[in-house]
């Protein structure tokens, strides 16, 4: 080993064995914070199964309840209106945003500053949706505790997160397959509905998956949106309050009495499987795409065929805008 | 449609900005000077303070929201930035490729999983065991390290929250850290690799040099999600008032958490100066998350968050 540089001076090597040693170190530290989080995880998921678990009877899952008394079923019911009510406000903006990023943007600084808006709404924090809803949806825009209400203070939760990985899927297609459809004479609705959507559909059913995922699971953005209904299913889409089950949980685990605990575990339970189910769909959407490409391709085509007369003089469309857009 | 979340972002701005200004008047300075936050009698009739109506005794102050805002969220960082690291490493470096996305999938669902569940499990599991052992054990053995000495009353605050928190926001520091490892060029590893690092160095120098931007892009995303975190944040805070905490055992109240606590008293308060105060303290914790989370984006760079947008931040 040469010990000293080309000047003379004497180099020190740090000896192989430390390195070695460091390295087994690191090794060994970070198996352990792997463990420690799986193990946090299945204490989690333990406890919150095993309460639940014990305490669950079709008596509560059938029955409508307040946080202390019944069951739970207006807050199975509640939480899965609000969440369609929040998908039907964000899905069609989600999706056709989408497609207009990646199809009609043709300034990048215009379509890199729609997506830092679109990125930066899912960091403002639920309650001050919460409150914002509050104040303008129910009050300002009398809404009422409502479905409606709550469904909007979702949905502007979900939509960035349907918007943005729509546009991801779109991006993953194969830009070769784009450009051959546009020299095929395809015009920008062709593109959208033959090849964009079709090949981009488990991408963005795992958006929404997704989307859903998190909605079920808020609580503060609806405590003064949809407040709280213990009667039962809310009677129409305004001024009627909804249930939800992460209220269960929240409000039961802070009473006294043992049955309100009971009631904050099972809705916790039905929470977190629901959620872990549509996290690893929406993780393993390659799997599932790999089936709904099957089922799904040719309906790309059909919806093409109903909505869009054949190209006629279109033809010598090839040099469109988007062409030069999927160029770069 | 493009614009609808640009719209959305600009109109809620918009609006609690619009709700807060009496109250941005009203308190000026005092909102983030002073720590007492006190509705007011609501049974008295309202008086006139500085050229606003509002109940008597009223008064805003922040401080003690601000700060427990910041400890809770300052300790969850410390927590999860050290314990993502390892974990990225581990999965990336040491254990084999299949295992990874797996391992990756189950870290992830720790950002799935709703905050009321974390918030059930800190009140039955955690706040017991930091009330009887691990607390206790702090307080006796820990007590030179400033704000580590200090009487021991309940499970909840500091501690509990910023582990709470440091769950939370573990799998967005670690899938930016996977993902900023994955995207390095391998010219970069297999060069370090032939040159004789060992895997450690290589992790490190990926994590400190090549992809040291996303490293610290994603922990600022991860502080960003933290600062804005309610609900689990609410249940094992302590809902302390108007007493600043004097340890790390001390219960505290975040920004996030006062806004529930203190909106049902605010919504039947005639003169609108509470809920005005509460839109104050809304825009003041969004203004916060906003910069927190752009600055993040902007250090971390559009490349490295590419793929990992899936997550829940």
């Amino acid at each position: 080993m040469i010990n000293s540089d080309m000047h003379g001076n004497e180099i020190k090597w740090k000896r192989r064995s430390s390195r070695k040693a460091r390295d087994i170190a690191a090794r060994i530290l970070g198996y352990l914070a792997l463990g420690f989080m799986l193990a946090i995880l299945v204490s989690i998921f333990a406890y919150i199964i095993k309460g639940g678990a014990a305490a669950v009877s079709w008596n509560i899952l059938t029955t409508y309840g307040n946080t202390s008394d019944g069951g739970v079923l207006n807050g199975i019911i509640g939480t899965w209106e609000l969440v369609g009510m929040g998908l039907l406000f964000s899905l069609i903006p989600g999706v056709f945003g989408a497609i207009y990023l990646t199809q009609s943007v043709s300034r990048k600084h215009v379509a890199d500053a729609m997506r830092l808006f679109t990125d930066v709404l899912t960091s403002v924090p639920s309650i001050v949706i919460g409150l914002f809803g509050y104040l303008v949806l129910v009050i300002k825009f009398n809404l009422g505790y409502s479905l409606v209400a709550g469904g909007l203070a979702l949905g502007i939760m979900m939509l960035p997160y349907i918007m943005r990985i729509t546009e991801m899927s779109f991006r993953n297609i194969q830009r070769e397959q784009v450009m051959n459809a546009y020299a095929l004479g395809a015009d920008n609705v062709n593109v959208t509905t033959r090849i964009l959507l079709p090949q981009a559909s488990a991408g963005i059913l795992s958006g929404i998956l997704l989307a859903i995922s998190i909605a079920a699971g808020e609580t503060a953005q609806l405590l003064y949106t949809a407040s709280f209904n213990s009667a039962g299913l809310p009677s129409g889409l305004t001024h009627s309050p909804v249930g939800y089950l992460t209220y269960f949980v929240w409000n039961g685990i802070n009473q006294p009495s043992a049955y309100a605990h009971n009631l904050a575990f099972i809705s916790a339970m039905i929470l977190i499987i629901s959620v872990t189910v549509l996290i690893l769909i929406s993780k393993y959407e390659d799997v599932v795409g790999r089936l709904l490409r099957r089922i799904l391709g040719p309906l790309g085509v059909i919806i093409n065929r109903v909505f869009v007369e054949a190209p006629s003089e279109k033809e010598d469309k090839g040099t469109s805008k988007g062409e030069k857009k999927w160029k770069k | 449609m493009s614009l609808v979340p640009a719209f959305v972002l600009i109109t809620i701005l918009a609006f609690i900005l619009v709700y807060a200004w009496p109250s941005i008047v009203f308190n000026g300075t005092t909102f983030f000077t002073s720590y007492i936050w006190n509705v007011g009698i609501s049974s008295r009739p309202p008086v006139m303070v500085r050229g606003f109506l509002v109940p008597p005794n009223a008064s805003f102050g922040a401080l003690l929201f601000i700060e427990s805002t910041l400890l809770s969220s300052g300790l969850a960082i410390l927590i999860a930035f050290p314990v993502s690291f390892l974990v990225s490493l581990s999965v990336e470096l040491y254990l084999p490729g299949r295992a990874k996305r797996p391992l990756v999938s189950l870290i992830e669902l720790f950002a799935g999983i709703p905050s009321v569940v974390y918030g059930l499990w800190g009140i039955v599991v955690l706040e017991p065991l930091l009330l009887h052992n691990i607390e206790p054990w702090m307080s006796a053995n820990l007590y030179f390290i400033p704000g580590f000495s200090g009487e021991v009353l309940t499970g909840s605050g500091i501690i509990a929250s910023g582990l709470i928190l440091s769950l939370m926001i573990a799998p967005i520091i670690t899938s930016v850290m996977v993902n900023s490892f994955d995207s390095a060029p391998s010219e970069i590893k297999q060069g370090l690799v032939s040159l004789g690092a060992t895997k450690w160095e290589l992790g490190k120098y990926l994590a400190t040099g090549y992809s040291r931007s996303s490293t610290y892009g994603g922990a600022l995303l991860g502080l960003g999600r933290a600062l804005g975190e309610t609900m689990a944040v609410l249940m094992v805070s302590g809902g302390i008032v108007n007493v600043l905490p004097t340890s790390i055992y001390s219960g505290i109240n975040t920004m996030a958490a006062a806004i529930v606590a203190y909106l049902d008293s605010a919504i039947g308060q005639g003169t609108g100066i509470n809920l005005s105060a509460l839109a104050e303290l809304s825009l003041f914790l969004l203004a916060i998350s906003l910069v927190v989370n752009l600055l993040g984006r902007r250090i971390a760079g559009r490349g490295a968050l590419r793929g990992v947008e899936n997550d829940k931040f």
